[in-house]
């Protein structure tokens, strides 16, 4: 008999301890799985308790932060639609979208918590979550803001020498302070404001022949070879035009860039052949997730695959400047053009500077390191100087400032179907040191030059202002 | 007696500590407080008079179990302060209830002489409510008498352990070895199975009817182990899988609410607001948790999970002293469960011996099918946590089965001591 009471023991031991491997799985294992699962509605009654922490830009400037008055929380928005969508909202009717909500944990301080601070939250029912501290200029922003408005696109600014984002605008935008109020009113809007238009996709036009230079570079061609553009040419039997069918006569590459001729990257791209082109791509993130605290969606060459095997001669052909079914985000542009400013390296961008504790302890803060190098030192220089020249001699003159040698570069994307073309330009400055690197969309806008030019122009304008102020 | 107190005082440590931090949370009313002291006193006068009577039997075995009563009932302060002011005094009941038995019962011996007695008692009482019961949750187990609602089922749970006990330490040589033999098998006739299969499938099949099927799967389990232990053959196990599996088919395709836990068990995430909302709201909670818990009542699930203060008290705990407190809890139970089977190894008589081991079967499958519930390793089925979940019946029946415990415990330590050199061979 007690050997049998014995075997149910041991059953019993075991099943508890089998239970307890339950435990480990749910509150260790699964635990941040739970937290995300959207039945899950934890996140939202443990906020009504927990103070979110703050939004400020890099000065300090306050750009989100909850306030106690007689009915409960408030959370306001003192810069109003400048810095939406992209800091989101945060609403118990709505949810949460943008910054607000990628970062959420980190605002309630419910993320990584140290050990003191666990014991802190064990006892303390009322608390305050972290302030997070952006590496935004609200200054710059506004000058962002200011000269998209009344326009659908996007800008984004950053800092080529350690990706941090200077600036970020996407048309149009909302009030998030509003929200509860304006909800039914927004969801109506044409051109969707709740969506950021910086991390859309969209064809890049001309701007891809930054791009298609590296291939040039790397399949070891001439690039003082001079070459007839006629206004247009046949390849495989398709014809390729120029902007208006401008002849532009003899041009060697920088020439080419600075009139953004696209005969000459075509027949140029297919020289160095598609192994090249392709490898340049990926080289500067097609087809990769980009490193940042936002969702951005991958830059894709084909529809089908952001990053083909191989590509159809004709596909090939229109995809070096920048048509056929290439599509990239305006942030990632911006990340490509911080790429040749700084020598051919790419930064892990950044949109968030530190972390501050409700006891203003530093808790995170970031550090630059290089996410891609696409370019040597000379390649970047190469195309840096065609943009130079672009600036000076060709399409992206309507960019140029006084003061600074800025490198630009145009582009006038077929968007598919009617409607005028989509506006782009990317640009940094100054040329030969650079400390702002920009790209502005302007959706359905017309030309790069006209629509796209004169907004980098203010916002490299104002960041150079504002750098002269800080010396 | 230095010793015997001062695990008294750690569990009441326990009790005004939670309570304390209730109150600086201001989440509890002032009125426990004079619940907790009368609670307190009963702890402290039964620990003097167990020194004063010259308690000899396990030392353990109470004040574990008085540690898990005072959990439960800070996490029920927390929870439900209208149902912890009754919970409280169900405690002080359980805990006179406990002495009364050991006192006045002197020898246990006595209640296996009525063996056939607490067989139909058992049916009766799920008879009876089944035809007069009340419905609550989709169950007939509840029977309404001046205004309280009582479950009888607790009460069979006593009734039919004192049965199959007393039956088994009758019995027991027959069913072990077998009087017909059936190929290489041997098995007992029908007279002496009968009783026992008679029993079994009455009580089932009225659990059934009554649809109170998580009960109807501990007493399954009680008896196919209990079984085992007095007979120590395999064959019943074994014999005892494929009818769980055909039992469990049955009610899976006969009753609705059956199809519904089994099919939010395999993935609760499709309708987590609706069939699986409790399933998915007590995963939420104690994923919640995580390591160090939430902090007493800082936890959601007090508020998100129904039924928070019966079958879920458990995950409420695991969110709010997290995986830890999860942990000392299923430990206690353990505790529980093992020094049950001590008792069951030293009891001088058959019967207290099988009884002792039955006590220990019937809350280790109890505390394990509801556990195993709420962590969605097993599909749902309503039960409550011994001495833990909000329940007065429960609280009554487990403080029976305790106090019959510590008599046997009691006896044990006691005979053999009193028993002259020598012949101590015979009483075992």
């Amino acid at each position: 008999m007690n050997n049998g009471i014995r075997k149910i023991a041991l059953i019993m031991v075991f099943s508890f301890v089998f239970l307890s491997l339950g435990l480990v799985y749910w509150q260790v294992v699964k635990a941040d799985e739970m937290l995300d699962n959207p039945a899950n509605r934890r996140a939202v009654y443990l906020e009504e308790r927990i103070t979110r922490g703050g939004i400020f830009d890099r000065n300090g400037v306050v750009l989100a932060k909850t306030e106690q008055t007689a009915d409960g929380k408030v959370r306001t928005y003192p810069q109003g639609e400048m810095f939406e969508p992209l800091l989101g909202y945060a609403t118990v009717k709505y949810g949460s979208a943008g910054l607000e909500a990628t970062e959420a944990e980190t605002l309630l301080g419910m993320k990584n918590p140290s050990i003191l601070r666990r014991i802190q939250n064990a006892f303390e029912l009322q608390r305050t979550g972290n302030d997070l501290i952006l590496t935004l200029d609200s200054r710059l922003q506004e000058t962002a803001y200011q000269s998209l408005q009344g326009k659908t696109g996007a800008v984004v600014a950053i800092d080529p020498q350690n990706g941090d984002v200077l600036a970020l605008v996407s048309q149009p935008s909302y009030d998030a302070g509003a929200i509860e109020q304006d909800w039914d009113k927004i969801i109506a809007e044409e051109d969707s404001p709740l969506v950021n238009h910086a991390f859309s996709l969209f064809p890049p036009g001309s701007i891809m022949k930054v791009i298609t230079s590296a291939a040039i570079f790397q399949a070891g061609l001439d690039t003082t070879e001079l070459y007839d553009c006629e206004g247009s040419t046949v390849i495989n039997g398709q014809t390729i035009q120029e902007q208006n069918d401008k002849a532009h006569g003899w041009v060697n590459y920088d020439l080419a860039l600075a009139y953004s001729c696209n005969t000459y990257f075509a027949q140029y791209g297919i020289k160095a052949g598609v192994n090249h082109f392709l490898e340049a791509v990926s080289n500067f993130g097609f087809g990769r997730d980009i490193p940042f605290d936002q969702y951005v969606p991958i830059s894709s060459i084909t529809r089908d695959d952001p990053l083909p095997e191989n590509l159809s001669l004709n596909l090939f052909a229109e995809s070096t400047f920048g048509q056929g079914q290439v599509m990239v985000s305006p942030f990632h542009m911006a990340l490509i053009t911080a790429g040749v400013a700084n020598d051919g390296k790419i930064m892990v961008p950044h949109l968030i500077d530190s972390v501050l504790d409700s006891k203003q302890n530093s808790i995170y803060r970031r550090t630059p390191e290089v996410w891609l190098t696409p370019l040597s030192k000379e390649e970047a220089e190469k195309i840096t100087s065609g943009m130079v020249l672009a600036v000076n001699k060709g399409t992206a003159s309507p960019g140029a400032i006084s003061g600074a040698q800025i490198a630009a570069k145009t582009g006038s994307a077929e968007p598919g179907g009617d409607g005028d073309t989509h506006a782009w330009y990317i640009a940094f400055a100054p040329a030969e040191n650079p400390e702002i690197a920009v790209a502005v969309l302007v959706e359905h806008g017309g030309t790069g030059g006209g629509a796209a030019a004169p907004i980098a122009k203010a916002v490299i304008e104002k960041a150079l202002e504002l750098k002269e102020g800080e010396n | 007696m230095l010793h015997r107190l001062s695990l008294r005082v750690l569990t009441l440590v326990i009790l005004w500590m939670g309570l304390g931090v209730l109150k600086l949370d201001d989440m509890s009313e002032s009125g426990f407080f004079l619940q907790g002291a009368v609670f307190s006193f009963l702890i402290l006068a039964g620990a003097l008079f167990e020194i004063f009577f010259c308690y000899q039997g396990d030392p353990y075995l109470l004040p574990v179990v008085q540690t898990i009563l005072a959990i439960g009932l800070v996490f029920l302060a927390r929870i439900n302060p209208a149902q912890a002011a009754d919970q409280f005094i169900w405690a002080n009941l359980g805990l006179i209830i406990y002495y009364a038995v050991f006192f006045i019962l002197r020898d246990y011996r006595k209640l296996g002489e009525y063996q056939y007695l607490w067989g139909m008692l058992a049916l009766l009482m799920l008879l009876l409510t089944l035809i007069f019961g009340t419905t609550i949750n989709g169950a007939t187990s509840w029977f309404r008498f001046a205004g309280v609602g009582f479950q009888p089922e607790e009460l069979v749970k006593v009734a039919l352990l004192l049965f199959l006990a007393s039956y088994l330490s009758d019995n027991k040589e027959l069913l072990r070895f077998g009087t017909i033999q059936v190929g290489r098998l041997s098995l007992p006739d029908a007279k002496t199975m009968g009783p026992f299969v008679f029993i079994g499938v009455f009580v089932l099949g009225l659990l059934g009817a009554q649809k109170s099927l998580g009960t109807a799967l501990v007493f399954f389990l009680l008896m196919v182990f209990i079984l085992y232990v007095a007979t120590e053959r395999l064959l019943y196990l074994v014999v005892s899988v494929p009818l769980v599996m055909a039992t469990g088919a049955a009610g899976y395709f006969l009753f609705d609410h059956v199809r519904v836990r089994v099919a939010t068990w395999i993935n609760p995430w499709l309708d987590a607001s609706g069939g699986a909302y409790q399933i998915s709201q007590s995963i939420f909670a104690i994923s919640g948790g995580r390591l160090l818990g939430t902090g007493l009542g800082n936890g959601i699930g007090a508020y998100q999970i129904p039924n928070a203060d019966t079958d879920f008290i458990f995950s409420v705990i695991a969110e709010e002293i997290g995986f830890i407190g999860a942990m000392a809890i299923i430990s206690l139970f353990i505790i529980v469960v093992m020094r049950c089977f001590c008792v069951s190894t030293r009891a001088v008589d058959r019967f207290g011996q099988i009884l002792a081991a039955g006590i220990g079967i019937l809350i280790g499958v109890e505390a394990l099918i509801i556990l195993a519930g709420v962590t969605k390793m097993l599909p749902l089925t309503g039960l409550p946590l011994p001495w833990m979940s909000y329940g007065g019946s429960s609280m009554v029946g487990h403080f029976l089965l305790l106090g019959i415990l510590a008599g046997i415990s009691h006896s044990s330590a006691f005979s053999v001591s009193q028993i002259p050199i020598g012949k101590q061979a015979d009483a075992l």
